[in-house]
């Protein structure tokens, strides 16, 4: 069962830069802003169909959680739009490999300082390696990129 | 100037880790499915309001456009269901690092042949290095 579910979340991983090329292409027709409201519109589509099928929660509670909690719509906005923009200038992989390290990043100092009620995990060496390890992803992504444009212009 | 696209790639990263802390939050109350909907949902009329004052492009493409480029919004969707099944199964870390694994494999991939209208891009030495400086990094974080 544990080995069919990684497999499984594999797939969503590999949907989701799917899903990254696919609307850097649109993007390139449509436009940055319509392709987010695009992204979301059908989404809220589809979700609505499989809340009504499979939802056991809520979504009333809305009106009565503090509305902080409902202040992160505004970064899922953010993100799409700033992924969208970026796919077409830098590449797919590039976009996914800095948009990962940004999360990392900022997961490990939400862990530190147990903000949002997480549990607080301190910033050990382990972790500190880790950070490091990023910024050389980082440090190779550009290059290598470099160089396959430079390959491709030559 | 592509250093800009850089950093906005790195500010989205950021934007999704506080997203995913806050929505675990409001997650326990109104349900993991019923957070999902209620970003699509109110994400639709802010991009609604976002297009209608700010919007150049031209929206009215998605009706001629070929159909496959319009699959962004249900691979998100699939993307979120997969992850709110398998983090009960087995926990959030191995979820995450399966997930960027899957990610960055395929983003390869894609790029290399120029799939989805991609700007084809080599696989080369440094990509995999970047690749496994990764793994390294997400196996040290969980």
């Amino acid at each position: 069962m544990g080995i069919l579910m990684i497999l499984f979340t594999f797939l969503g991983g590999i949907t989701l830069s799917a899903q990254s090329a696919i609307n850097g292409t649109f993007s390139r027709k449509a436009g940055t802003i319509e392709t987010t409201l695009l992204t979301f519109l059908t989404g809220t589509m589809f979700l609505a169909i499989i809340i009504l099928f499979l939802g056991n929660g809520n979504v009333l509670a809305i009106l009565e959680v503090p509305k902080w909690q409902l202040s992160a719509v505004f970064l899922g906005v953010l993100f799409l739009l700033f992924i969208i923009a970026a796919v077409p200038k830098i590449g797919v992989i590039a976009t996914n490999i800095t948009v990962i390290i940004g999360q990392l990043v900022i997961g490990i100092v939400i862990d530190n300082f147990g903000w949002f009620n997480s549990l607080v995990i301190h910033l050990d060496m382990k972790r500190s390696f880790a950070l490091l390890f990023m910024i050389i992803a980082l440090y190779f992504i550009y290059k290598g990129n470099k160089r396959a444009r430079e390959e491709i212009a030559a | 100037m592509r250093y800009i696209s850089y950093i906005l790639a790195l500010l989205g990263g950021a934007a999704l880790s506080f997203e995913g802390a806050i929505y675990g939050e409001l997650g326990k109350t109104i349900g993991k499915l019923e957070t999902s909907f209620y970003n699509f949902f109110v994400g639709s009329i802010i991009l609604g309001l976002l297009w209608l004052f700010f919007g150049k492009g031209k929206l009215s493409y998605a009706v001629k456009a070929p159909k496959w480029t319009l699959l962004g919004g249900v691979l998100g969707v699939v993307y979120l269901t997969s992850i709110v099944i398998s983090v009960p199964f087995v926990g959030v870390g191995i979820t995450m690092v399966a997930v960027i694994i899957g990610q960055l494999v395929m983003s390869m991939v894609i790029e290399h042949y120029g799939w989805l209208g991609s700007k084809r891009s080599r696989i080369n030495k440094e990509k995999i290095l970047a690749v496994i400086s990764m793994i390294i990094a997400l196996v040290l974080v969980y």
